[in-house]
């Protein structure tokens, strides 16, 4: 007899779709991907115990996650230059459709939903002259491609919703082109940017960086409460330039740059992973896998702590702070600026840890 | 309920790799003490007499010392910035020469104040501010009584209290740390194969920064070598810092290692090998296109080292580089 899930995803799958909520996938708190110990990747949803509840199989390695705001479902992104993203049923533990980029389109590897879960934002390279684009996906007619707009610049990679289907969209402004695999082809002349559009194509705000820091990339993104953006980046000239790694922006204010003293900002070696608020926005996090470790700030940007561990990426809020993940399947929690685990997994977590239902 | 929490506490307990005690008791223990112990010569030799000629044969001392540790950046040396503090190096912005400049010119009290030099930026201290002082004509050849000759005591106090620091916290509280990864009041190993882990990322870091950084960085690019940013080149040690990290990676993949490892050892000899026949102690050969070439062999050869240390040692530990930090996006 099949079970209550399987029928229920029959009837998703024929179109019935019954309002599943979260709930039907074991209630996760997180999503992330990963690489078991056989080198099988996957993506999975972590309890609010940090326990992995589900695991589903990945072709191929996954970078991040949009999971919808409240529908047990995921669309899972390959890693950069990606052709094809993965929409998944997260309470019957199956692929439910590929969505394949539009001919010279691939993905970057983030998507966020807006519209209240309807449409689906993608972050795309235009290969022939490599402006941004947003591609927009229609959840309800099927993931059907109902058009795209303009990032506001190049190599747009983490996008995020704000209220009122404002897109914040973190413009990297490195061009590549997967004809040369990730090679940076415009380091000289790069202008990252983090652009606030609306799904019309207007850009109603853009922040750049002076240009001492126009080499520093504008990578990843994190959305407070109240509607501060934090970006995380990645500097692209030499590794032990302290250069700042974070920044804040409200919009119509000027960004604050935030950093540790000058040997924690050489420490982390140029490179912040993935970027967190504490679900009450009074707190900011960074990971550097690279420099193994996590710089924390305050919500105004000062610099807390530095917390060290080896290749720790993914960070993400939780009930009462920030949790984060690293490649030795690691789950710990921020508390009073110092780490403490939660639990583990036979397997390494990748860049990001996506909260569910935030 | 009792027996499975003591098996549980059984398995917390059980002993860590034993490639992980052996590194801390053979390898790192044995450094530490002699990094401390040729501080505190330098120290002497200040107090003695800080001029330049006295003191360089006690900072190339501590220098070679120096590179004993400089691999272990997990524990001690990430604390409070105080690898840095030691090594400025690389310095891409040229902010150790800025800084004591600025000391200098200022004659700034500090260098008088035992207690507060450590509240110097990092690129006024350690090795390198001191290599300024020692090897740099702007500085050098400065009497017993100018203020350089201060500052030289203050930068050796300075180390000598780092170098005592660090081999205290090694010993006293990082060897535990490591030793008794996964035990349940460890919050920093989870378990043994974590330890084993952050060394042979030190392992395979110390190697990437031998060949990426000390030669990688005068190489520069055929174009535009650029032989002037070589590590410490003012007290000639650039070819000597490559030889004795490439000695201690070697004495840490033997230590770390419980199997033979003998491809990894004869990467490591031909490695070694190139490099104490390079006879270019400055690296300087890197401008001309024959000199760059041997240079580039070296570092050919510094990655097999590690191509074969991934291959060889890797595995049987259970261990990689990470998966984020060697590909992140």
């Amino acid at each position: 007899m099949p079970s209550r899930r399987a029928i229920l995803a029959g009837l998703a799958a024929a179109g019935a779709r019954p309002a599943l909520g979260w709930a039907d996938a074991g209630g996760p708190s997180w999503l992330a991907a990963g690489r078991d110990a056989s080198g099988a990747f996957l993506l999975a949803g972590l309890d609010a115990a940090g326990d992995t509840l589900f695991r589903i199989p990945l072709p191929d390695r996954g970078h991040a996650a949009a999971a919808h705001p409240h529908a047990p479902e995921a669309v899972a992104f390959a890693r950069r230059p990606g052709r094809f993203a993965l929409v998944i049923d997260c309470a019957a533990g199956r692929l439910v459709q590929r969505l394949d980029a539009p001919k010279g389109r691939h993905f970057y590897g983030h998507g966020a939903f807006l519209a209240g879960g309807e449409v689906l934002a993608t972050t795309e390279n235009e290969m022939e002259n490599g402006e941004g684009r947003i591609g927009l996906w229609s959840r309800t007619d099927g993931y059907a491609r109902i058009g795209e707009i303009a990032s506001g610049g190049i190599g747009p990679h983490e996008i995020r919703a704000l209220p009122g289907d404002v897109l914040v969209v973190a413009n990297g402004g490195i061009r590549t082109h997967p004809d040369n695999g990730r090679e940076k082809l415009n380091l000289d002349s790069m202008r990252p940017s983090l652009a606030y559009v609306t799904l019309a194509g207007d850009i109603l705000d853009e922040v750049v960086l002076p240009p001492e820091l126009h080499r520093n990339s504008i990578r990843h993104l994190a959305v407070a409460p109240d509607g501060r953006v934090a970006f995380a980046m990645q500097w692209q000239g030499d590794v032990s330039a302290p250069v700042p790694l974070l920044g804040l922006h409200r919009r119509g204010d000027a960004p604050v740059l935030a950093e540790a003293g000058l040997a924690e900002q050489i420490a982390m070696e140029g490179y912040a992973g993935s970027v967190a608020f504490a679900r009450d926005g009074a707190r900011v996090a960074i990971t550097s896998p690279r420099g193994g470790r996590l710089h924390l700030f305050d919500g105004e940007g000062t610099f807390r702590a530095a917390l060290r561990r080896g290749d720790v990426c993914g960070v993400a809020p939780s009930r009462r702070g920030l949790v984060v993940t690293d490649g030795q399947g690691g789950v710990l929690a921020v508390e009073d600026d110092a780490l403490a685990s939660v639990a583990r997994a036979p397997l390494a977590w990748d860049n990001h840890l996506v909260a569910v239902g935030a | 309920m009792r027996a499975p929490l003591t098996a549980a506490l059984c398995l917390a307990a059980a002993p860590a790799l034993a490639g992980v005690a052996e590194v801390v008791d053979d390898h790192v223990l044995p450094a530490t003490a002699a990094f401390a112990e040729a501080t505190a010569v330098l120290e002497g030799a200040a107090a003695a007499d800080c001029r330049g000629e006295a003191l360089r044969p006690a900072y190339q001392d501590a220098f070679d010392a120096w590179l004993g540790i400089s691999h272990l950046t997990l524990g001690p040396l990430e604390e409070d910035g105080t690898g840095l503090a030691i090594g400025f190096w690389p310095d891409a912005r040229g902010m150790v020469g800025r800084t004591v400049a600025r000391l200098v010119a200022d004659e700034d009290p500090v260098a008088r104040d035992t207690e507060g030099f450590s509240e110097v930026s990092v690129a006024g201290r350690g090795l390198f501010a001191l290599e300024r002082l020692l090897y740099d004509e702007a500085f050098a050849g400065y009497g017993a009584d100018d203020y350089a000759c201060t500052l030289a005591k203050a930068i050796a106090a300075d180390l000598a209290r780092m170098g005592g620091a660090v081999d205290a916290a090694w010993r006293e509280d990082f060897a535990q740390t490591l030793k008794t990864a996964g035990a349940e009041d460890n919050s920093r190993f989870l378990d043994d194969r974590e330890a084993a882990q952050a060394l042979y990322t030190a392992l395979a870091t110390g190697l990437d920064f031998t060949a990426q950084q000390r030669l990688g960085r005068p190489m520069g690019s055929f174009e535009a070598p650029k032989p002037q940013v070589a590590e410490a080149r003012r007290s000639d040690r650039p070819l000597r810092n490559v030889v004795l990290s490439l000695e201690a990676l070697r004495e840490l993949a033997m230590t770390l290692s419980d199997a033979p490892i003998p491809r990894t050892e004869a990467a490591f000899d031909r490695a070694l090998e190139t490099a104490r026949t390079l006879d270019d102690p400055r690296l300087a050969g890197v401008a001309e296109p024959a000199g760059r070439l041997r240079v580039e062999a070296l570092q050919t050869e510094i990655r097999a080292v590690t191509r074969a240390a991934a291959e060889e040692i890797a595995p049987a530990l259970g261990v990689s580089v990470g998966f984020n930090s060697a590909d992140g996006d």
